[in-house]
């Protein structure tokens, strides 16, 4: 059964980019909220050179938001991604959760390239926040 | 069994600063301050989350499961008290006096807990004021209700809700050897349960999950009403954390919510406005799911106004 998106937001393609890749910082996680929704639906992690993006959505529970705080995706150490909802921990290049509630789910990854030094979203985007 | 309450919750964490900013944002005070070994962070009534690090050699072990909680305080009226549980829990496991006065052990579900003497304050605060229309005023004529900049500070460790492998287990040993009673019960998933010395619908709720998810599921800390609520979990999202669930007001307990992440690995929430029971309530009993969990749910959005500055729509 189809659900009307929230607010008249539809998947569809990102027509802007999400920022510059040197606006990543090396072993940080930053959100962002392709859409205009009002909520980051997605984050970027940039780690050896490469880009890891996935949707803000812990597998755990529909639609779950993940970081603690802006931007805050990483675990302590920031070697893994990790839910602030409940604790749970994934790894950062394959978004398989290795410790706690959803163990061996993955994480939904979000298609990104690069392109004259800017950082996009290829393909269509869905809403992400809950409608 | 004259048990209160949640009286403090410990937790062992790898960062101390991201918890220490989250939870003084969130409206606790830190009483006792060990720089980067932890903190102490009080309500207004005493009752307190801890932090300490990971590898703290003072705290039980862990969970094998991803939790960061390590263990539950629970604040009982009295040393009687203590000796009637002491005298119950010692039949089957090992009970332990730790130096600080505390009886230790662990629930059937291997979850650490202890009891105390509690450390609570007794409050003598005002609910929240409203005026209504047939209704003594509770603001009188000049008194504005709209204070942005009122304090909105947590009054008490409310609940706490458990991610458990066997719900039956857990509840048996709660209502069987400590007393608690069962006020309201999602079928499959858990009972809601009150202590004999507190009338508050719920202290401590579960959530029956396969073993790996074993845990805390979220605390909660009581609010002065629904508008210290909103406020305080507005400043919440302004200072960009992130908001999990609400605000709402949920129907079992009447309680109105507002969850969010928290870098302890678990949801913190705020309540306010709880049902109370007594010994003539008869629990309600249904299946849980988004109509049962709540009254209604609404979303902090963006301030908007009709008739707004122009240039901000699209």
């Amino acid at each position: 059964m189809g659900v009307p998106a929230r607010r008249g937001i539809d998947a569809r393609e990102v027509t802007a980019p999400l920022c510059r890749l040197e606006d990543l910082a090396e072993g940080k996680s930053r959100g962002f909220d392709p859409l205009g929704e009002g909520r980051d639906t997605m984050f970027v992690i940039r780690r050896g050179g490469r880009l890891y993006a996935w949707r803000n959505h812990c597998p755990h529970y529909d639609r779950a938001r993940m970081a603690w705080k802006k931007d805050e995706f990483l675990d302590p150490t920031g070697s893994r991604i990790m839910c602030f909802a409940h604790g749970a921990l994934f790894e950062i290049d394959s978004g398989e959760c290795t410790l706690g509630p959803c163990l061996g789910q993955h994480l939904t990854a979000v298609p990104v390239e690069i392109r004259d030094g800017q950082v996009w979203v290829t393909g269509v985007y869905e809403p992400g926040l809950r409608r | 069994m004259r048990i209160i309450g949640p009286d403090e919750l410990i937790f062992g964490v790898d960062n101390i600063s991201d918890g220490r900013a989250f939870l003084v944002d969130y409206g606790l005070d830190e009483t006792d301050s060990r720089g980067d070994e932890g903190g102490t962070f009080e309500a207004a009534d005493g009752t307190a989350i801890t932090l300490r690090r990971r590898d703290d050699a003072s705290l039980p072990p862990p969970l094998p499961t991803a939790t960061l909680l390590r263990r539950t305080i629970w604040g009982v009226e009295d040393e009687a008290t203590i000796e009637a549980i002491a005298d119950e829990l010692s039949k089957d496991r090992d009970v332990v006096r730790t130096s600080d006065g505390m009886l230790a052990c662990k629930d059937d579900t291997g979850f650490e807990i202890a009891f105390r003497v509690t450390r609570r304050r007794k409050l003598d605060l005002p609910a929240e004021m409203i005026n209504s229309p047939g209704a003594k005023p509770g603001r009188g004529p000049n008194i504005v209700g709209a204070n942005e900049d009122a304090p909105a500070k947590p009054r008490t460790l409310s609940h706490i809700v458990y991610f458990v492998p066997d719900m039956d287990v857990m509840a048996n040993f709660y209502i069987q050897r400590l007393q608690f009673v069962v006020t309201d019960k999602f079928t499959n998933t858990g009972p809601f349960l009150r202590p004999q010395a507190n009338l508050d619908h719920h202290v401590l709720f579960m959530i029956q999950t396969p073993p790996y998810m074993q845990g805390i599921e979220h605390l909660a800390f009581h609010m002065q009403g629904p508008t210290e609520l909103m406020l305080a979990g507005s400043r919440m999202v302004k200072k960009g954390y992130e908001s999990f669930w609400g605000p709402g007001r949920h129907k079992f307990g009447s309680n109105w919510f507002w969850y969010f992440n928290s870098p302890l690995g678990t949801h913190v929430e705020y309540d306010a406005d709880m049902d109370l029971h007594d010994g003539d309530w008869i629990h309600r009993e249904t299946p849980m799911g988004p109509e049962q969990a709540q009254m209604f749910l609404f979303e902090n959005v963006e301030k908007w106004m009709p008739g707004g500055p122009p240039g901000k729509k699209d």
